[in-house]
């Protein structure tokens, strides 16, 4: 089986590499945490990976907003190898603070094939502030989305202050309409969020929490999957341990739904090499 | 010619930030307000042309599908315009990156001398609003007089064409840098000096400073290097490392402990020694996983066989008091530098905060620099951004209200890190700096930040003074650092690290020489924010976000080039040698050359006086009180109280997740919000240990005495970690003491000998308990003056000074993090136990504070009856027999049992008939005393023999059952007579009460 090489950034405040680097491991990847500039001078090329990843943090402190500083220096330095990258078929996830990264870069949505252009944007949480907590979300069966295949209701942290998904009326249509909604803030029993505080954790337009390309290759979400990669991430772990030993249960679940997000990834481009 | 961009967002977006502002107007000042938009001001100081200027607004600046932007004035409707910007000096990162993002865009770079501004203006639009109000709203809520400026607009003063005009605050000090020799030719005179320098030097000192400076030898030494009297730099110097902050003269002092009840004395010389360093050197001996303890910036323990832990805590308490989210982002991401300056260097792997503030609702009549309401807004918000931006998880913190701290409020962080055990084959632990090894400063750079200290606030500004004295933690160009050092360190290039904190490159530099026992540095070379610094100045300036380190030569190459790719600036300013002499020189000419031990010979030893008088000396007595017969009313008001009840707003604000490590959360329970007694993380990603953490404060108890307050405080950590399944014999703790001032004046502070006394009382407790449950101290540090002036109704001043407060935070090994366990209860029909002793204690408690009384029976600990029962229970959790296990805390079992229905959303039935107690006592003393050893587990019915039998012997006893969803809690008094029946809802819904409006 060949190697699906992922690569992580780091550096300029981004800060979750290390757990995204052990997520995609085991999610079967071989990942590696690549510094900003050492893509910016080129002395590593995207060429040699699959999967690139935009993960969270607070890139460039997210002065001027979130991903804005980010997304304009690898568009001077490297647009031309990114656009190159995605039109290679391979593929890109953007976590949190890459989200915002991707949809100032104009990677995400990607409507009619324009990777440029921004139409879309991540601004403050209606909620006034900055947030923990774990949310449940929808899934699209009908999304082209690679990362989200087969996966239904689950749950995942969202942690930011900036996550309210906005875009005009015209734009929400058309991603409803080509099912690029892959992700939408929802109920425990399965229905959406419609607005409501906290389950809608900010204030997103359409309960939106993530959204990929047309082709759904490029995948941006404010849920953070790298931070549900093992059973005692998800706070009733306890709970579900105690009970599943009441009924004779000893097995540990391992792929929970974070990592499977991941490991969808790291299948196709496995699949498609 | 300077350049202006407005930038909004789209009218029918909301703004989030503006709505906020209209909020907290009305909560704080009762003022209503119709709309708040926010305008965001970026300010060119340079030469563009039209073209680029198009450029960087579209790319950078303006988002198209939220903001708005142009190089006029916004015509935004308003009543009031608000212009808030920075004064000059202070960091402004917005600016500093624009300035990265323009120079990529254009492919281009600013002219010396051309910078970028960032500000803010605030359009109001409220009918009627006053002069008054809009300049309350700019000085008090939107601006900040130490780092900020303002201007404020009514409609009819504001020019559409004109807006705020062309703001530059760029720093022009006009000042030639120069060294001073101060004058010694008595000790008047050198006092006289450094009173009028600010120089803050002791007077006992003063003496010893004269003798080296005139000693022969030294004087003619001295000669050869052009110089006579001690020079400005050599007195900063000196002043920073004799200080109390550095140097803890007051722990080291000799304490003249008399008894006034007995008549006995006793002198206990060196609390440090005596109560710290002697039983923790004990335990280090016995306890093969304590690393590295009492001289690095933080102490070491072992995690597992590959990997040591960090840990120390911090407060940061004046600064915070003087401007809150200043001070307390400056604080957290300070003490994250310390794991980072230990060793050869540690990872930061979480954070915690301890908040203490007076009453949130404040009415009366002191008047305190900032209401209690907006400062612990303040520090919320600077902790939160200072742990949120540096990426390490936030997972346990407190909050606790107390008028005492009106005064000075305190703010407590602490920070853990992890090391590999060895770096290419060296113990991680060890630092060496050698002779020829290269004095290097990394990170930020210098300027007026943070010199002296408050005492700057009382010059006089001008437009182009920097604001020198403060300090603004900027978590995103240490992050930048931290990244950088370790990669650095795996590389074997550090061989001595140290962190920029007080005291500058005085301490980090003094401390890093010793280890090489000498050093010579060229101050020119130390990179400036700007010119026109003065010597001593550079040299103890505290701009943050600084590490100094030694690097071998041949390492310098291949570490400066991977500090450019991690974008970070790296400077040699020396080098260190085996002279005994710090040798500081600008450009070439000799400015200090001082015995690097002066510092630790000769000084004399604080004295203090310490008298003690019990608590029934002092006329203290247990209230007459009958015993209640509403309960129902009773416990919903207990559960509203401001130390007990939800603030979930405050820990849903800190990313205590990041990093992927989180095990147990500090939110638990069916709705995600009752308060964990410890968090645990799994800071190896491919492992199943775990850091078990946790943090306790009691100070009401010091109200009574400052022994039993430190004991109780220290059970309460122990048991918190027990309480989730941690190994008792591998906790380490820290110790934060923050006391008021312990120096008699018979006006100034006539009770300064009782305070000494309970600081002796309090540094024995810590020997004892350390000793008993055998707890190392890891780390600790100790802030001695939390007193405050506050001005009142009648213009007269009221010192007001804080409780005894001592923070005591504890970590600890989880074997297995699956075996952890948590306070919630997992099924109904699972029976109800308590563990422990219940006394009747309730002096200090939440209780007798909710009746009005202080009380005399303050909880007593007895080490060598309680642990065998903590050792129980550790078994019974790791075999996994126990389903919940939650400590009883302050507030007593009622709430603690109250708590532990409600994170179940399960009624609960409870019997006090069956609650193990000694001597008499009746059914409102058994639910609210605080007694401690105490735990509240539930069990299952097949695990009930099991855990029984592990427990025989123990005083325990089954008290209930766990009833259905969301049903009542049931409490039946000593007789089994009713005494309440509650539901779940409506005690959550008190406990909620207080607080849960807020986000």
């Amino acid at each position: 089986m060949s190697q699906v090489h992922v690569l992580i950034q780091t550096g300029y405040g981004l800060n979750c590499d290390d757990e995204t680097d052990h997520a995609f491991r085991l999610a079967g990847a071989a990942p590696h945490r690549v510094h900003i500039n050492s893509l910016i001078d080129g002395s590593v090329s995207l060429k040699d990976y699959q999967i690139l990843v935009f993960g969270g943090g607070f890139s460039w402190g997210d002065d001027h907003g979130a991903g804005v500083v980010h997304s304009v220096r690898l568009r001077t330095h490297i647009g031309d190898q990114l656009q190159e990258f995605i039109s290679e078929g391979n593929l890109v996830i953007g976590i949190c603070n890459g989200f915002q990264t991707l949809v100032n870069l104009g990677l995400l949505p990607g409507l009619d094939g324009n990777y440029r252009q921004r139409s879309v944007a991540l601004t403050y949480n209606d909620c006034g502030n900055f947030r923990d907590q774990w949310v449940f979300l929808k899934a699209d069966p009908q999304s082209p989305c690679v990362f989200t295949q087969g996966m239904n209701h689950f749950e995942l942290p969202v942690r930011h202050g900036e996550g309210k998904f906005y875009a005009d009326p015209a734009v929400i249509h058309r991603l409803e309409a080509q099912h690029q909604i892959a992700l939408q803030y929802a109920l425990p029993d399965g229905s959406l969020a419609e607005g409501h505080f906290p389950d809608n954790p900010n204030g997103s337009v359409q309960d939106i929490a993530g959204i990929c390309d047309p082709t759904g290759r490029i995948f941006g979400l404010m849920p953070h999957p790298e931070a549900y990669h093992h059973f005692a991430h998800h706070p009733d772990w306890s709970r579900a341990l105690e009970l599943n030993r009441r009924r004779g249960i000893s097995d540990i679940p391992d792929m929970m739904p974070g990592l499977q997000i991941l490991k969808n990834a790291v299948d196709f481009a496995r699949s498609v090499q | 010619m300077p350049y202006r961009l407005e930038i909004t967002l789209k009218p029918d977006l909301l703004d989030a930030e503006g709505e906020s502002i209209r909020k907290k107007t009305r909560n704080y000042f009762g003022i209503d307000l119709v709309s708040v938009r926010t305008i965001q001001i970026i300010t060119i100081d340079a030469s563009l042309t039209s073209d680029q200027l198009a450029t960087i607004q579209t790319d950078i600046f303006t988002n198209p599908v939220t903001q708005i932007s142009a190089w006029t004035p916004l015509l935004l409707p308003l009543d009031w315009a608000i212009w808030v910007g920075l004064k000059p000096g202070v960091r402004d990162n917005p600016g500093s990156t624009a300035v990265e993002a323009i120079e990529d865009v254009l492919g281009m770079t600013l002219k010396p001398g051309e910078a970028i501004y960032t500000s803010r203006r605030y359009c109001i639009q409220a009918e009627g609003l006053t002069r008054e109000h809009a300049d309350t709203i700019a000085a008090s809520l939107l601006a900040n007089d130490i780092i900020q400026q303002w201007q404020v607009y009514p409609a009819s003063d504001w020019d559409p064409s004109v807006g705020v005009g062309f703001r530059i605050p760029r720093v022009q000090l006009n000042h030639q840098p120069a060294v001073v020799a101060i004058p010694i030719d008595s000790d008047r005179e050198l006092l006289e000096i450094s009173k009028s320098r600010n120089l803050a030097l002791n007077v006992q000192d003063i003496p010893v400073i004269r003798k080296y400076f005139l000693g022969s030898q030294v004087h003619n030494d001295r000669v050869q290097w052009g110089l006579s009297d001690p020079t400005d730099i050599e007195l900063e110097y000196i002043s920073q490392g004799r200080s109390d902050h550095c140097n803890h003269n007051t722990f080291r002092g000799l304490f003249h402990y008399r008894n006034l009840d007995t008549g006995d004395s006793v002198d206990v010389d060196n609390l440090f020694k005596t109560c710290i360093e002697t039983p923790t050197l004990e335990l280090k001996r016995q306890k093969p996983w304590v690393v590295s303890v009492l001289w690095d910036n933080a102490g070491a323990a072992r995690f597992d066989d590959d990997h040591y832990y960090v840990i120390t805590g911090e407060t940061h308490n004046s600064p915070s008091n003087m401007e809150a989210y200043g001070g307390a982002i400056t604080g957290i991401v300070g003490v994250y530098r310390d794991p980072l300056g230990t060793g050869k260097g540690a990872r930061l792997i979480m954070g915690s905060y301890g908040f203490c503030v007076g009453d949130r609702n404040y009415a009366g009549d002191l008047k305190p620099h900032l209401h209690p309401r907006r400062l612990l807004d303040g520090i919320i918000e600077g902790v939160r951004d200072g742990g949120n931006k540096s990426g390490i998880p936030t997972t346990f913190g407190q909050t606790l209200f107390h008028p005492g701290y009106m005064g000075k409020c305190l703010v407590f962080v602490t920070a853990l890190g992890i090391m590999p055990a060895r770096i290419l084959g060296q113990p991680a632990e060890e630092k060496q700096a050698s002779p020829g090894d290269l004095v290097i400063m990394c990170g930020g750079r210098v300027g007026k930040d943070g010199i002296h200290g408050v005492t700057a606030s009382s010059e006089v500004f001008s437009e182009h003074t920097p604001a020198g004295h403060v300090q603004i933690g900027d978590p995103y160009t240490q992050k930048k650092m931290h990244d950088f050092l370790l990669e650095a360190r795996d590389l074997g290039f550090i061989q001595f690290i140290t962190d920029n904190g007080g005291g500058g490159l005085s301490s980090s530099i003094g401390e890093s020489a010793r280890s090489s026992n000498g050093c010579h540095i060229q101050l020119e070379k130390v990179p400036l924010k700007y010119e026109g610094l003065d010597q001593w100045e550079i040299w103890i300036s505290e701009s943050q976000e600084r590490m100094t380190l030694a690097v071998k030569p041949e390492h310098l190459e291949v570490f400066m080039a991977l500090s450019r790719r991690h974008a970070v600036e790296s400077t040699v300013i020396g080098v260190y040698t085996d002279s005994g002499k710090l040798h500081i020189t600008y450009e070439g000419k000799t400015c200090a050359w001082i015995d690097l031990n002066l510092l630790s010979s000769g000084f004399p030893q604080w004295e203090f006086d310490a008298d003690w008088r019990s608590p029934e000396a002092r006329g203290l007595y247990e209230p007459v009180l009958r015993e209640p017969g509403d309960y129902e009313t009773l416990l919903l008001e207990m559960m509203s109280r401001p130390n007990l009840c939800s603030k979930e707003w405050i820990t849903r604000q800190y990313d205590h997740e990041v990093q992927g490590s989180s095990v147990v959360k500090p939110l638990t329970g069916r709705r995600r919000d009752i308060n964990s007694d410890a968090s645990v993380i799994r800071p190896v990603l491919t492992s199943q240990r775990g850091i078990a953490f946790t943090q306790a404060l009691l100070p009401l108890y010091s109200q009574i005495d400052a022994y039993a307050m430190t004991a109780c405080t220290i059970d309460e950590a122990v048991r918190r970690l027990i309480a989730v399944g941690a190994d008792p014999e591998q906790i380490g703790g820290v110790d934060n003491f923050c006391w008021p001032s312990i120096q008699y004046h018979p006006v100034e502070n006539p009770d300064g000998r009782f305070k000494a006394a309970q600081l002796v009382r309090s540094c024995l407790a810590l020997r004892d308990m350390c000793l008993a449950y055998r707890i190392p101290l890891l780390s600790g540090k100790d802030s001695m003056y939390v007193d405050g002036y506050l001005p009142g109704k009648y213009g007269e001043v009221h010192k007001v000074s804080a409780l005894e407060t001592l923070q005591f935070s504890a970590s600890a090994i989880v074997p297995d993090i699956l075996r952890c366990a948590t306070l919630e209860p997992k099924a109904s029909g699972d029976w109800v136990y308590i563990l422990g002793m219940t006394r009747n204690e309730l002096g200090g408690s939440e209780y007798y504070d909710q009746l009005g009384y202080v009380g005399l029976n303050v909880p007593q600990v007895v080490a060598s009856d309680v642990i065998p029962l903590y050792q129980a229970l550790s078994c019974a959790i790791s075999q996994r027999r126990v389903a919940s296990c939650h400590g009883v805390y302050s507030g007593g079992l009622a709430v603690h049992l109250a708590l532990t229905a409600m994170a179940a959303d399960l009624g609960m039935t409870v019997n006090l008939s069956a609650v193990p107690v000694q001597g008499a006592i009746r059914n409102d003393q058994v639910l609210f005393s605080e007694s401690a050893g105490r735990f509240i587990v539930t069990v299952s019915s097949d695990n009930r023999e099991a855990f029984e039998t592990l427990m025989r012997g123990q005083p325990f006893a089954c008290i209930g059952q766990m009833t259905e969803f969301s049903g009542n809690l049931e409490i039946r008094g000593m007789s089994g007579e009713h005494l309440t029946q509650i539901s779940v809802e409506r005690l959550y819904a008190a406990w909620k009460k207080p607080f849960g409006a807020l986000i």
